[in-house]
């Protein structure tokens, strides 16, 4: 009885709370906030603040076209695989304080959970057979390796700094780092932290697909590259994911950066914590897109890995030296 | 359940392909003009997209010469359904200016069926938004007249009357058909 009852609450977690249908509302409004601010930026009224959800259920009613050159069942199972693991992340992510789920490398399991929505993209793009798809994948895979540098060098400024105050070395448990954070205050006030909060916001857009960083799907040009060939509701579930991904990178974020400042409450740290995130989305994403134009590939990848890197850099060295 | 609701976005977030059959570069200048924050079509929900299969409604502008009709309509063939053709311009409608030559073969209604058609040369981006406007709400109509079928036991839907003879065009190559699901 008491094992139908926890895995009752744990379904209820990953479908209702911080899983699916949170993810869900959280990410298809802060995609509609970042589509209505650019509009406002340039001078457009813009679409409604709920035009993803249109969007969204607008594909689940069209036709699924499968490409005669397609492997079916990898071109249907992959946007379904990214979802999933998109999902699993916001488990992992404290809202606020205490995540549902908890081990002793939270951040090393979110590091590879975040790759899997890109290499199911990458999956599903191969799968479909289509030129496009085949030139967007290679800019797609040269995008998570940009990424990839800076922010691991985060987390591991991240883990040094928390795991210094708790004598362990490094400390890669977001709970841990959360329960820190609500001791001594947000790492965003420890001088040393600055510049990897930084170079992580400099990293959201990137990782996100956002506009300067969007040359694996620039749509003007490579038919939004991996997508070209979906139609209907993989589309859809694609769309969704990337909705989900802008909202659990700012929220994760806020775990990293700007813990401890919860109420205790959680429906209104969640409130809370959405609350920033449409912030940070705002400032971070949609004024960026606003102002520049799509970078080519190796100017994003030599972007990445030189000043970001280096600013995340700095961060690191500091914290190694116990600052 | 879910059913109204996709029903009525259908009608709030009309994509759009273009597809440019030996137009002049008039038309697609103002369509360009409809998307530009003066106009701002994506108010509506309008959004260009890169591939056809993303799309709800497809564009046509020029005068549909012989290499690019067998094009043309292969494009429009992989617009998932619900989907709808605007043709803008008078070129896709009659032939306009271009009208006798040998290499001219507008109307486009004779090979698709066209949902809206909007006439000058070239109309104004208004009168272009007025036929997009006007295209989401037949998207609507088809996308209720699919659940209808389906109700009535047709699996797939009704297939539109549009699919008629294509125009033979050795030099497209026919290993490109859709399997459709």
């Amino acid at each position: 009885m008491a094992i139908v009852y926890s895995s009752l609450v744990y379904l209820g977690y990953i479908l209702i709370f911080p899983g699916f249908l949170f993810c869900f509302v959280a990410g298809m409004l802060i995609t509609g906030i970042d589509r209505k601010i650019v509009a406002k930026m340039q001078k457009r009224v813009g679409p409604p603040i709920l035009q993803p959800m249109y969007d969204f259920f607008k594909l689940m009613g069209k036709e699924t076209i499968i490409p005669a050159a397609a492997n079916k069942t990898v071109f249907l199972a992959a946007p379904i695989v990214g979802l999933a693991a998109m999902v699993v992340i916001q488990l992992f992510i404290p809202v606020i304080s205490t995540p549902i789920l908890y081990g002793t490398a939270d951040l090393i399991v979110i590091l590879y959970l975040l790759l899997i929505p890109a290499l199911a993209e990458i999956y599903g793009g191969s799968a479909s057979g289509s030129p496009y798809a085949g030139v967007g994948l290679s800019r797609e895979m040269v995008t998570i390796i940009a990424c990839e540098l800076p922010l691991v060098l985060i987390f591991l400024s991240v883990a040094k700094t928390v795991g210094n105050a708790m004598g362990t070395g490094l400390c890669f448990s977001l709970s841990d780092i959360a329960a820190y954070q609500a001791a001594n205050g947000s790492l965003m006030l420890k001088a040393s932290m600055i510049p990897a909060a930084i170079a992580m916001l400099l990293v959201i857009p990137g990782e996100t697909g956002n506009h300067p960083f969007d040359a694996a799907e620039a749509e003007t040009e490579i038919c939004e590259g991996m997508l070209a060939e979906y139609s209907g509701a993989p589309l859809g579930i694609y769309k969704l994911t990337h909705a989900i991904k802008t909202f659990t990178l700012t929220a994760l974020f806020v775990a990293l950066f700007l813990g401890g400042i919860g109420t205790g409450i959680v429906l209104l740290d969640a409130l809370i914590e959405f609350a920033i995130c449409v912030v940070l989305t705002i400032i971070f994403i949609s004024l960026v897109h606003a102002v520049t134009a799509r970078l080519k590939i190796e100017q994003l990848f030599k972007y990445y890995w030189t000043a970001v890197s280096t600013i995340a850099l700095i961060s690191l060295v500091l914290a190694w030296f116990g600052m | 359940m879910f059913k109204n609701l996709i029903t009525e976005s259908t009608a709030k977030s009309p994509w759009l392909f273009h597809i440019n059959s030996g137009s002049c570069n008039g038309c697609d200048i103002e369509l360009v003009a409809v998307l530009t924050p003066r106009y701002d079509a994506e108010r509506f929900g309008f959004k260009l997209a890169g591939s056809p299969r993303h799309a709800d409604i497809v564009v046509v502008s020029g005068p549909l010469t012989q290499q690019s009709l067998p094009r043309t309509l292969r494009a429009i063939s992989q617009v998932p359904e619900p989907r709808c053709i605007v043709t803008i311009g008078s070129c896709p409608q009659s032939g306009n200016v271009f009208k006798g030559s040998y290499s001219v073969m507008a109307p486009l209604s004779k090979y698709v069926h066209v949902d809206v058609a909007v006439a000058g040369c070239t109309p104004k981006p208004e009168a272009i938004m007025d036929g997009l406007v006007q295209a989401t709400e037949i998207l609507k109509e088809k996308r209720k007249a699919w659940l209808e079928a389906k109700k009535n036991g047709l699996k797939d839907g009704p297939k539109a009357e549009t699919e008629q003879e294509v125009p033979a065009a050795e030099d497209v190559p026919a290993s490109g058909e859709e399997v459709q699901q």
